[in-house]
């Protein structure tokens, strides 16, 4: 049986979107990834994308960030429309992810500047600075980027992803492969930045879990299509569920059945 | 928890900010990564070394004097700029994918057109210590001298580096096309034109079949303009403006495809290779 979208973004509460997606379609080859996807993100709003393998997450990440372009549809984000105003949009977002590297032959202060000066920071340092200390790496300013262990590496990507005080916060998979501890850091890293910030909260996980811990609202994706929009515990009852675990179970299975 | 707000400028105010990082990322790498230098340095110094004793031998044995010596070196000094250019903008680029940082860089503010001058202003910076430093070589050990083209090479190096930098380009859209398969292009593509682009002889040299090809080449009258100068005979303004006007058009056809392959590289979300 397949599931009807579940939604109720509605009942949430009103603030101004920094992200509208309207309609994205996108097909590689005969895979039809992102099939007619809608998604709204309001200002200082923490929304998960979830869905299981193979559902359509990054690729609709990557349209949302002009990296990949869409057969179909539109992105706009804090005003600017995608992809003619892709460079003014991107000033306001902040992207980081789990499986991205640091690139080699640059210590985490020089790459934090850089990206720093490429967000439109005059004088990178203080960013720097202030979000090493946020996320308790300032130890790690001087090492090469290809001594540090995965955790590392995912705490200073999230660095670079906040130096510039984006409105929006896209992360792909931020604690994927984590010790706890490290997982830990990041999540209370991330809440005292949407808290102190106000930014907006675009994450994808596998970590349910996590995801209750740290967002408001889930969308769950599933063959390139929203199937819910809701509170956590809301789509979880929706769906017949206990949690989000028991949702994202049964979408697995349907789309394995499919 | 400090919220001391940190300066923001605005993108349309921070090309140049944008432009500089790039250029400072690529600065970093030359100085951490030693065998980057044989691009830079030593392949030059080699070539100059091999050429210029090549063309003693040989203006030894036909008796033709130092003017042997000093087209070749002058070919193969000419030819590094164009080398230089088009290589350090070629790895450059490579280098973003090597370090898998393409992604990094594609949801930046960072424009495609910011990044090129970026790239470029950093290879100039190469260039210039590299044409010095085989520029002394060349002087020290055959004395031969670059500045006897005199003003002449003003246009001459002008219209190299525009050729440099649109090959270069041909070979980041290839990359973006085809991915690492291409690499090898950064290299080979201007290898490939060496021979049919009179370096060194002019295109009458070459077999009757490869000559139209060669003729077609800005690279060759811009070589032959230059032979024309060391042999005294003043600067051919008709030969340097077919090479300008072959350069102009090379790089527009260079720009165009470049263009159309970072559209196809979205469009087919070949990004995925690169992450």
């Amino acid at each position: 049986m397949r599931v009807a979208a579940v939604c109720d973004t509605h009942s949430m509460p009103s603030a101004p979107d920094v992200l509208r997606a309207r309609g994205l379609v996108k097909k590689y080859k005969r895979i039809q990834a992102v099939d007619g996807l809608d998604l709204t993100v309001g200002a200082g709003e923490r929304v998960a994308l979830l869905g299981p393998n193979g559902a359509g997450k990054t690729t609709t990440l990557l349209m949302l960030l002009g990296v990949v372009s869409p057969d179909a549809g539109s992105v706009e984000i804090k005003g600017h429309h995608l992809p003619r105003h892709r460079s003014e949009a991107a000033a306001h977002v902040g992207f980081a992810a789990g499986y991205l590297p640091l690139p080699e032959r640059l210590r985490v202060g020089e790459f934090l500047r850089l990206f720093g000066q490429l967000y439109g920071l005059s004088d990178p340092k203080p960013a720097v600075e202030l979000g090493l200390n946020r996320f308790g790496v300032a130890h790690l300013a001087d090492a090469m980027g290809n001594e540090l262990s995965s955790g590392q590496r995912t705490l200073i990507g999230i660095v670079k992803a906040t130096m510039h005080r984006p409105s929006l916060l896209v992360l792909d998979e931020p604690t994927a492969s984590l010790d706890p501890d490290v997982a830990l850091r990041v999540r209370t890293g991330l809440n005292r930045l949407c808290a102190d910030e106000g930014t907006a909260l675009l994450v994808t996980s596998h970590n349910m879990i996590e995801v209750e811990r740290m967002c408001e609202r889930v969308v769950f994706i599933s063959s390139g299509r929203v199937v819910a929009d809701g509170r956590p515990a809301e789509v979880a009852a929706r769906f017949g569920r206990d949690d989000l675990e028991g949702v994202f179970l049964h979408l697995a299975e349907e789309r394995e059945g499919a | 928890m400090s919220t001391t707000p940190v300066p923001v400028t605005t993108t349309t105010a921070s090309p140049w900010l944008r432009i500089r990082a790039v250029a400072r990322r690529h600065a970093y790498v030359l100085q951490r990564a030693p065998q980057r230098w044989f691009d830079v340095v030593v392949w030059p110094v080699v070539d100059a070394v091999l050429f210029g004793a090549i063309g003693v031998y040989f203006s030894r044995q036909s008796g033709v004097g130092d003017r042997g010596v000093g087209f070749l070196l002058a070919g193969i000094l000419l030819f590094h700029v164009v080398f230089q250019a088009e290589v350090s903008l070629a790895t450059g680029f490579m280098e973003e994918t090597w370090s898998r940082n393409l992604l990094n860089l594609l949801v930046t503010p960072l424009r495609e057109v910011e990044y090129v001058a970026g790239v470029v202003l950093f290879g100039l910076a190469k260039l210039a210590f590299s044409i010095t430093v085989v520029s002394t070589v060349a002087f020290g050990l055959f004395a031969f001298n670059v500045s006897d083209i005199g003003l002449a090479l003003i246009p001459i190096i002008a219209i190299l580096l525009v050729v440099g930098w649109a090959v270069g380009l041909i070979v980041i859209g290839l990359i973006l096309r085809v991915g690492q398969g291409a690499e090898i292009l950064a290299w080979g593509l201007l290898a490939m034109l060496m021979p049919l682009s009179g370096i060194f002889y002019p295109v009458s040299a070459l077999p009757g079949i490869l000559q139209p090809i060669g003729k077609v080449l800005p690279l060759t009258h811009l070589f032959d303009a230059a032979r024309s100068v060391l042999d005294g005979d003043g600067l051919p303004w008709d030969e340097l403006g077919i090479a300008a006007a072959g350069s102009v058009v090379l790089a527009i056809a260079a720009a165009w495809f470049v263009v159309r392959m970072l559209a196809t590289f979205r469009s087919r979300g070949y990004i995925s290779r690169h992450m």
